[in-house]
């Protein structure tokens, strides 16, 4: 009896969560460096928190995959730090320690952190590396190790992050089709990850007609550059990645205007990593709700104002620059929804729709379609030869 | 006996005599409390059949006008934690942000996007408002089963032009609500199963319709408690994030 009242009680503490997922991919073109057609991927996530008292929450994520095409290892460990080339077949994305305290909150170990306002190109989002390796113009977001404090009044709040261990943002693999090579072989022989610790701040004020953000970032980035050496006899690559040192001088605002919403974000970033620019990057969109149509859409700038640059990178939020990008969703009704996003440039652009229709209280089937084009040496137009049509089954409980 | 009738007299005369803004003030001061908890029950109903069930959880702190709300989807599993904070004013519409677990930031809902109905039930962003009597202009037009009829015109930025609310003579309550735009009418809202909650007389189903779309959404309030202790710091967009 005293047992069944404790589970009682514990239960009342508990909340679960998650989802069983298979997503297939079809691709109409062979790339010159994969030739496979239909990649087809399972994910199971189980989220849980435990509220241990009225001010102490200790929250986990554990995810389970396996894939067609070896973006996921096939060595069943227990991965903590999600550093790895692939993807782990089993992880624990999130496991962190939440405090709160009066007007703090103090979250300690490994967690989601998302910073800025805008969608699609989020310059001011320094702790949120990504996952690129099934798409890079539809990725997930990566957990990060991190203590973060924030102090939040009702309008103003300070959010101060320190990541203990560097996560990296998850690259398509080499000899991959998001890859795009054209001929030449590349070997990966892994990555110099920084050694020391990264900072940030961000104060947020919030107004009756608007609300701003200034941070500031201490840091390195989360996308790679490559130090190569090329065999011209073999035409054979040798890439090690290694991540530039950054710092982030960043604003964002949202300003609700009569008949929009504008929303503008901005990041200026410097490195003293050689082949590293400095470079602004900036967003600004508008958003409107028309009927069931939630809309927004806007331009995504670039302008470096320091040094050559190393040609050989993975950054794709660069790459989304100098884009005009939109988003829309149509609520059909409370199962259906229908998106639509999309990123134009000068020679390269890419258009997403996806149809997501609920079927009862647990199953969603997602199909969907995306198409990219574009001349090879734009970010977007080398993946001319990925469009790719989806389908995602899940079972969420 | 005639004490009693007299009585009954002179109540029905002071009713009738009421001022459109008396009786809504009246309305409000009966439906104050410090704070609100319930579990809500969610059913959309298009077409005549079911087409979805949601489960949240809503608190409040607060009364009219200076209030705060925090709403939190329980059910289906794929927007549970799914939250909407709340912050009412007297003087303005009130402020909210929306927070998706899966996207990992709060958004801003703008007030020209109020219209749009809140996660495809029928409740608009702006029907889970609670305003202030202050921010309407009333009309009473008359009476009708034993309630009387009013008009109600927002006098701050609103989706709706005008509406009619029909309050109940004997206990104060609002039983039913038509909210018009410049087209015509778009929702109505009835209030029913009636119980006297902590001396509040409460409505524990809410049914919307959106006349425009054909459908409707039922709301059952489920383990309402009205005046729990809240804390202040448990609304406000750290909390929306923090969670429940």
């Amino acid at each position: 009896m005293t047992g069944l009242l404790l589970f009682a009680l514990l239960a009342q503490n508990f909340e679960q969560r998650g989802f069983i997922e298979n997503q297939s991919f079809f691709y109409p073109q062979k790339a010159p460096n994969d030739s496979a057609q239909v990649v087809d991927q399972s994910a199971i996530r189980w989220e849980a928190s435990y509220k241990v008292a009225p001010w102490l929450k200790l929250s986990g994520t554990l995810d389970a995959r396996a894939d067609t095409h070896r973006q996921v290892d096939r060595n069943a460990r227990l991965d903590l730090d999600d550093r790895t080339a692939q993807r782990p077949a089993l992880s624990l994305r999130e496991l962190n320690a939440t405090v709160h305290k009066g007007k703090v909150t103090a979250e300690f170990g490994r967690q989601i952190i998302r910073w800025g306002k805008t969608d699609i190109l989020t310059p001011t989002d320094r702790f949120a590396p990504k996952d690129y390796l099934s798409s890079v113009v539809d990725s997930d977001f990566l957990a990060v190790p991190a203590a973060r404090i924030t102090i939040a009044a009702a309008k103003d709040s300070l959010d101060a992050i320190w990541q203990t261990w560097f996560t990296p943002s998850r690259i398509p693999l080499l000899n991959q089709r998001w890859t795009a090579l054209n001929g030449v072989t590349v070997v990966d022989v892994g990555a110099r990850y920084p050694g020391r610790s990264q900072f940030g701040l961000r104060w947020n004020h919030i107004a009756p007609r608007y609300e701003y953000s200034l941070s500031y970032f201490d840091g390195f980035n989360n996308l790679p550059l490559f130090d190569a050496s090329f065999d011209p006899a073999t035409a054979t690559a040798r890439a090690q990645r290694f991540y530039p040192s950054m710092r982030m001088y960043g604003a964002d605002a949202a300003i609700p205007l009569p008949w929009l919403t504008l929303k503008g974000e901005a990041g200026y970033f410097t490195s003293t990593t050689p082949g590293a620019q400095d470079y602004v990057l900036y967003v600004i969109q508008v958003e409107r709700q028309v009927k069931e149509w939630s809309l927004a859409g806007g331009y995504a700038g670039e302008a470096v104002t320091d040094g050559a640059g190393n040609p050989l990178s993975f950054t794709p939020d660069r790459g989304f620059s100098k884009s005009f990008v939109g988003h829309a969703t149509l609520t059909i009704d409370v199962n259906r929804s229908l998106t639509v996003e999309t990123a134009v440039r000068s020679a390269g652009s890419f258009v997403r729709f996806e149809y997501s229709q609920a079927f009862g209280e647990h199953w969603r089937v997602t199909p969907g379609v995306a198409w990219i084009r574009g001349e090879i040496t734009d970010f977007l137009g080398q993946y001319h030869r990925n469009s790719y049509a989806s389908l995602g089954v899940r079972y969420s409980f | 006996m005639s004490k009693v009738l007299a009585g009954f007299l002179l109540a029905a005369c002071f009713a009738t005599a009421q001022e459109p803004r008396q009786i809504m003030e009246e309305v409000q001061r009966r439906q104050r409390s410090e704070s609100q908890h319930y579990e809500g029950t969610l059913e959309v109903i298009g077409n005549g059949s079911r087409i979805a069930t949601k489960r949240w959880v809503f608190d409040r702190i607060g009364a009219f006008g200076a209030s705060k709300g925090m709403l939190r989807f329980t059910v289906p599993a794929e927007v549970k934690g799914v939250g909407l904070l709340i912050v009412n004013h007297t003087g303005r519409a009130s402020d909210q942000w929306l927070w998706r677990p899966n996207i990992g930031r709060e958004q801003r809902i703008a007030l020209q996007d109020r219209s749009t109905r809140f996660f495809g039930t029928d409740f608009s962003f702006e029907d889970l408002e609670e305003r202030d009597v202050a921010q309407f202009d009333y009309k009473l037009l008359g009476d009708e089963n034993n309630a009387w009829k009013l008009q109600s015109t927002p006098r701050k930025s609103s989706q709706y032009t005008y509406g009619y609310l029909w309050v109940k003579k004997d206990n104060y309550t609002i039983v039913k609500v038509e909210s018009y735009n410049k087209k015509g009418l778009v929702r109505v809202i009835d209030y029913r199963d009636f119980e006297l909650a902590k001396g509040i007389w409460t409505a524990r189903t809410i049914e919307v319709a959106d006349v425009t779309r054909n459908s409707r959404t039922t709301l059952k309030y489920d383990k309402l408690e009205y005046n729990l202790p809240m804390k202040d710091g448990d609304f406000t967009l750290d909390a929306l994030r923090r969670g429940p």
